[in-house]
């Protein structure tokens, strides 16, 4: 630095614009017309299951959409906020929602224990299906949060990363979980919660350069 | 210091709306609180370049301020992260000592700066990992020097150095 720190907050202050701040609430609106878009969407190409509401989900179908949804809540409500930093903020929410998802994929690979065809179980015709739609389905969300980080600023890019991927694919999973009637533990734990793994992995990796400010 | 935090807060506000003296008051009010933040947790001589790095992110990123919050955990977490930055980028200049010349803070004002303060960081990592970062990025300590004093081989000392600065990049917003 060159100039004098007075200086600088001279220039600082004749350059100042009035600026809008960033509401979090504006985030979340954004987000949920994001999610309503990309079940619009599914509901348009592939058709929703309508077992879902005239009572033909089984228990297992409803607890794995659930838990995606409520993971992509807890992982998109922390995103939102790491856009406006503050010491005090807490983002743990996201790592116990994923704990409990991840008992989802466990509980799978156990029940195949024993089992006297267990690849068969898993290389279901319809797994990698689930898995490219899910991860398409969660495009639109991922780009909202991204967009909304970047006029943000994320202290913890490697976390923001992180959390942005788990939350859009967790959103995505649960989305185009409305559309798809197999109910399988193995099929539910397996292929809809993949994408939430291969999302951590890549907004992990890939965003924290481009969240860096 | 419930009223100094009340009376920046309010300045922000004035600010985002585009009030250039409220604006000026906030920065030289800011500028005093930074430079007792990085107060013996950089050299001296990159204190003043880290005070203006964190005043232009906060010029640039005044928008991400929440006026129904408090502003020094803002402008806390912002310093935090250029601090990690900065620890980052440092290596050891000739001119690197430290000193107590600083003003210390106030009682209340302490109170505030130790929940901030970067020490919180520092103790949520492993102790041999932020001594190292302490004696090689701040005291400005070859990584040669460091090996020496704690008795850990040169790229023992460079791997603790990494994985601190790596946890320490995670925990601008959460340690206090």
């Amino acid at each position: 630095m060159y100039k004098s720190t007075q200086t600088l907050i001279q220039e600082m202050a004749e350059d100042l614009q009035p600026v809008r701040a960033l509401r979090l609430r504006s985030g979340l609106l954004l987000l949920l017309a994001a999610v309503g878009l990309t079940v619009l969407g599914i509901a348009l190409l592939s058709g929703l299951w309508a077992g879902v509401w005239q009572g033909e989900a089984s228990a297992l179908f409803l607890t794995t959409n659930g838990l995606l949804l409520i993971l992509g809540c807890a992982a998109a409500s922390s995103v939102l906020r790491m856009a406006t930093p503050r010491v005090g903020n807490q983002h743990d929410g996201p790592r116990w929602a994923a704990l409990m998802l991840a008992v989802l994929p466990v509980a799978a690979v156990l029940s195949l224990v024993g089992h006297e065809h267990p690849l068969g179980e898993i290389a279901d015709p319809h797994g990698l299906q689930c898995f490219g739609a899910a991860m398409l389905a969660s495009l639109l969300s991922a780009a909202v949060l991204f967009y909304w980080l970047r006029r943000g600023a994320p202290v913890a890019p490697r976390t923001a990363g992180l959390y942005l991927g788990i939350a859009a694919t967790a959103l995505g999973s649960a989305a185009y979980g409305l559309a798809c009637p197999m109910d399988g533990p193995v099929h539910l734990g397996l292929w809809h919660v993949a994408p939430v793994a291969v999302g951590a992995l890549l907004g992990r990796y890939l965003l924290p350069p481009l969240l860096r400010w | 210091m419930m009223a100094e935090e009340e009376t920046l807060a309010e300045l922000m506000r004035l600010a985002q709306g585009g009030d250039r003296q409220a604006y000026t008051a906030l920065l030289t009010e800011s500028q005093r609180w930074l430079e007792r933040f990085f107060n013996r947790r950089c050299a001296p001589g990159n204190r003043d370049d880290l005070v203006q790095e964190v005043l232009i992110a906060v010029h640039n990123k005044r928008a991400t301020y929440d006026p129904a919050r408090p502003y020094l955990p803002w402008l806390a977490a912002i310093a935090r992260y250029r601090w990690v930055d900065h620890l980052r980028s440092v290596y050891r200049k000739a001119e690197q000592e430290l000193t107590d010349g600083d003003v210390p803070a106030g009682s209340g004002e302490g109170a505030m700066l130790a929940r901030l303060s970067l020490d919180r960081m520092l103790a949520q990592i492993p102790e041999q990992q932020a001594r190292v970062i302490a004696w090689v990025k701040i005291e400005g300590l070859s990584i040669r020097e460091a090996a020496v004093r704690s008795g850990q081989s040169e790229s023992a000392v460079k791997v603790s150095i990494h994985r601190g600065l790596k946890k320490l990049s995670a925990l601008p917003e959460t340690a206090e």
